[in-house]
């Protein structure tokens, strides 16, 4: 028979587990993947004794999802595409940052980018970290000057050897800018025709899919291109797979950039500020710059990386490649409900 | 005559006793979300909120949209692909335990193939991917035996999906359908083969057909859990052509809409249903022992 | 005749052979890459480290997640078994009204797919104001480890078991006391089966965790955003791990029944 103590422990310990966790300082922060880094995190808890609990998201959409299937007051940082701030903004989810409190001097004009992350003058998130959604590949496969072509893409003697990333905004910008359009002024009229160029590219992929499995994939040689690919997804395996490289087209790139801001339902917004001024201090860049899951540009110039780190940043190329690339196309709801439309046809075609 | 009804309803209330926290419980947290979840299906998702009209507009959409009619034909396509190769795969290695491997050994072998299922699950589905790789072992050894020049793509695929999911349900198979040979009386078996019925006409005459119900339970099991999986055909379908539950996760987790996806739960649900009437008579014709 | 046995033999042991390496295949390549030097779990293997199973135990967020699964398995599945004796024991032993509609009832979520189970507690739980919890993911649990649990208790109420109840009766036992003296030990072994078929399934399952959780997850959920956030052999030696854990306790369950075969004989 059995004993009824192994009852009773199981019901207390259950109990226990469901109650803990209401332990000193905490916040929540809603992030990309590289903020979950521990290398990251834990400098930070331990200079404030503050807890960052972090749940990752990939595309603003997931991270607006996860917003409306939780309580107000359930978030406190939320780290969200520049291109989104304003949209994210216009629902009311996000709190007025004081300029003084960042370092905002050291961060280079076109990155600052005043216009996507301030609303009516007020700025609403500050500018972290970017990078490119571009081509990386595997030099054993394919010839680096043909993939500063983006349209030798559709070429079919690369027929399988292809991976898409799977995020409907840089893809469709990608292909908005191949199309001759600029990504301002990319309406739903324009769909119809990226959705042709996107069938066609879709005839050369072997498959679609997120940061880890096309690492996965371009590590095994399954697939020597990755399209929307970029430093994030090659340049912290640089020591391992020195094969693997990316360059950005010579017919324009997408830029990716992150900015970080505080929930305006947060209860904890002291605790929150002092993270965000974290992520922005030197110290901090550089960790987020070379965090595992994926390497970027850090946005403060300050960043203390070293002369490899930079190296396989590109550092000094960073000037003409922002000049060359294109920021993601700032849906309205409705377009990006129509591009999500768009983009769900694209995994099933 | 009073005393008995009055006996009779206080068995009927004790029983009712025993039984009810676990009515309360099925029907607070299955049959009231079910109910929440046909609710929400009638409403429609806005820019930024929810529209809260009574509409068929969702089930309109999905039969209206050629991707996510697609999804449900994969869905079913993969299912029934995995319920027939798990049970090609299944039903002879129950056999060989069942009949062909000494009975102080047959528990060995079933725990020894249940173990690996005790890895992860999320973790197992990646290492599949690293097995099927072009230099993982598959590749290498059809290499090696000279069976194709180069690497064949098996990887991100349908073809992986089904293999993946072949793997766990080959093994729920075997152990359903061992258990159902085991219960076959052996004296049958010996009386068959008293008659003059050869091997081959003693396994297709007495013990296939005894063994329906198991394979009826097994193929039931493996069709229901497997077009309900997301894990499997996200990391080894590569992306490519999805199955209705990656295409509601893209409905909750990208879009943000739920009512889509309560709609897309609701016919993934009236799928299965189908499949259970559908193995329920399976069952019915057939002798039960 | 000699020849034709052996090889009829032969070609039962290649279906089986088969089969195993079938199965241990992923498993191999798995407990493989954990002892990767470097880190990429991919082939080719660069020799072996043991610095993943370093990182796991160092891993506090990995650890917690295994604790919590522990937590949501053992305290769903009892209760699941509890309540499934107990409904399989009232509709067995008495006669209910509506006792067929009930049993139906409660077998109703075997057929429904986990993935609509998660959602609609999902919904459910969003609209009473309820946040995502473990409780929750315990919750979901609870519903599908329960017709299971029924079904297995209710197998067991059988016409032997229904004669000595009677008999406890029949000498003034308390209801309470036929259930806990007799109908309770009678069926405890399929419980502890139906239990451990439970936590099982609890352990390793995925889709209602992800749905129910934020920060407090179950160890499923993490090593997908481990395996999301970044490619390395430290989730292998997770698995691994998981994979020794349990054949440790199967071995010891083996040698405990071993013991007692032994002893009966």
């Amino acid at each position: 028979m059995l004993p009824r103590t192994t009852f009773l422990t199981g019901a207390a310990l259950a109990l226990a587990a469901f109650t803990h966790g209401a332990s000193a300082e905490e916040i929540n922060a809603l992030v990309w993947c590289d903020h979950t880094d521990p290398a990251f995190l834990e400098p930070f808890t331990q200079a404030t004794g503050i807890t960052v609990n972090v749940k990752e998201y990939e595309g603003t959409g997931t991270a607006l999802s996860l917003v409306e299937q939780s309580q107000p007051g359930d978030w406190d940082v939320f780290v969200v595409d520049s291109t989104d701030v304003k949209r994210v903004a216009a629902r009311g989810l996000l709190a007025e940052l004081k300029p003084e409190d960042f370092p905002l001097a050291d961060i280079p004009p076109a990155v600052q980018a005043p216009e996507l992350h301030q609303v009516d003058g007020v700025w609403r998130a500050v500018p972290e970290k970017f990078g490119y959604n571009a081509v990386a590949y595997d030099k054993d496969q394919v010839d680096e000057a043909a993939m500063r072509k983006a349209h030798n893409l559709f070429d079919p003697a690369y027929q399988g050897k292809i991976a898409v990333y799977d995020y409907y905004l840089p893809q469709i910008t990608q292909i908005a800018i191949l199309l001759g359009k600029d990504p301002k002024t990319v309406t739903e009229a324009d769909l119809p025709a990226i959705r042709e160029k996107l069938f066609a590219l879709k005839a050369n992929a072997a498959l679609v899919s997120d940061v880890v499995t096309s690492q996965t994939a371009l590590a095994t040689g399954e697939v020597g291109i990755l399209v929307g690919g970029g430093e994030y997804a090659v340049s912290g395996l640089h020591a391992e797979k020195p094969n693997l490289d990316w360059v950005l087209p010579d017919e324009g790139g997408v830029r990716w950039q992150q900015a970080i801001g505080v929930f305006e339902t947060s209860a904890r917004k002291d605790a929150a500020v002092k993270f965000v001024q974290y992520v922005l201090s030197p110290e901090g860049q550089a960790r987020l710059a070379t965090s595992s899951c994926y390497w970027g540009m850090p946005a403060n110039a300050a960043a203390t990386l070293d002369d490899t780190q930079k190296q396989v940043l590109r550092w000094d190329e960073q000037p003409a490649f922002i000049a060359n690339s294109h920021l993601y196309i700032a849906p309205s709801d409705e377009l990006d409900q129509a591009m999500q439309s768009v983009w769900q046809e694209f995994l099933q075609h | 005559m009073d005393t008995g009804e009055r006996a009779s309803r206080t068995d009927a209330v004790r029983g009712a006793a025993w039984a009810a926290p676990a009515v309360l419980v099925t029907a607070a947290f299955f049959l009231l979300p079910l109910a929440v979840m046909a609710l929400w299906s009638l409403w429609t998702r806005t820019a930024g909120g929810v529209d809260r009209t009574l509409t068929l507009a969702n089930y309109a959409r999905f039969f209206g949209e050629s991707a996510l009619v697609a999804a449900l034909f994969n869905s079913l396509e993969t299912a029934a692909l995995v319920t027939v190769v798990s049970l090609v795969v299944g039903y002879p290695v129950a056999y060989a335990l069942a009949f062909h491997v000494p009975a102080r050994w047959q528990r060995l072998a079933l725990v020894l193939a249940i173990l690996p299922f005790w890895t992860s699950y999320v973790v197992r589905s990646y290492a599949w991917l690293l097995v099927l790789a072009p230099n993982g072992v598959v590749n290498q050894t059809l290499i090696g035996l000279g069976l194709t020049e180069g690497p064949v793509r098996i990887a991100y695929t349908m073809t992986a999906t089904v293999l993946g999911f072949t793997h766990f349900f080959a093994m729920l198979v075997a152990l359903t359908v061992y258990a159902g040979l085991k219960r076959i009386n052996p004296r049958l078996l010996l009386a068959a083969r008293d008659l003059g019925a050869g091997a081959v006409s003693t396994f297709l005459r007495v013990t296939l057909p005894l063994s329906v119900p198991a394979i009826a339970t097994s193929a039931f099991l493996t069709f229901v859990l497997a077009i309900g999986d997301y894990i499997t055909p996200q990391i080894l379908g590569g992306n490519t052509s999805l199955v209705l539950p990656q295409a509601i996760l893209f409905q909750i987790g990208r879009r943000g809409d739920v009512p889509m996806a309560s709609a897309m739960s609701l016919v993934l649900m009236a799928v299965i249903l189908v499949a259970c009437l559908v193995a329920l008579r399976a069952t019915r014709t057939e002798p039960a022992r | 005749m000699m020849p034709r046995r052996l090889a009829r033999a032969l070609g039962w042991a290649a279906v089986l052979g088969g089969f195993y390496v079938f199965v241990y295949l992923p498993v191999a390549v798995l407990v493989l890459f954990s002892f990767q030097d470097g880190r990429l779990p991919v082939p080719p293997f660069n020799g072996p480290t043991l610095a993943w199973y370093g990182k796991v135990l160092g891993n506090g967020r990995l650890l917690e997640a295994a604790w919590n699964s522990v937590v949501v398995g053992v305290g769903s599945s009892m209760v699941a078994t509890l309540l499934g004796f107990l409904a399989a024991y009232g509709l067995a032993r008495h006669r209910v009204p509506g006792r067929r509609l009930i049993h139906a009832a409660l077998v109703l979520p075997l057929t429904v797919s986990y993935l609509v189970i998660g959602l609609g507690l999902l919904v459910t739980f969003n609209a009473a104001g309820l946040p995502k919890s473990l409780l929750a993911v315990a919750i979901g649990h609870l519903v599908i480890n329960l017709p299971l649990c029924f079904l297995v208790a209710a197998a067991q109420m059988g016409p032997a078991e229904a004669r000595l109840e009677q008999a406890a009766r029949d000498l003034g036992a308390s209801e309470w006391q036929v259930l806990t003296r007799v109908a309770l030990p009678l069926a405890l072994p399929s419980l502890f089966a139906a239990f451990c078929l439970s936590f099982t399934l609890s352990w390793d399952e995925f889709v209602i965790a992800f749905l129910l959780t934020n920060f407090d997850v179950t160890l499923p959920v993490v090593i997908w955003s481990m395996l999301r956030t970044g490619l390395n052999p430290e989730t292998n030696a997770a698995g691994t791990l998981v994979f020794a854990v349990s054949l440790l306790l199967v071995a010891g369950a083996e040698l405990v029944l071993a013991r007692r075969g032994r002893a009966a004989r």
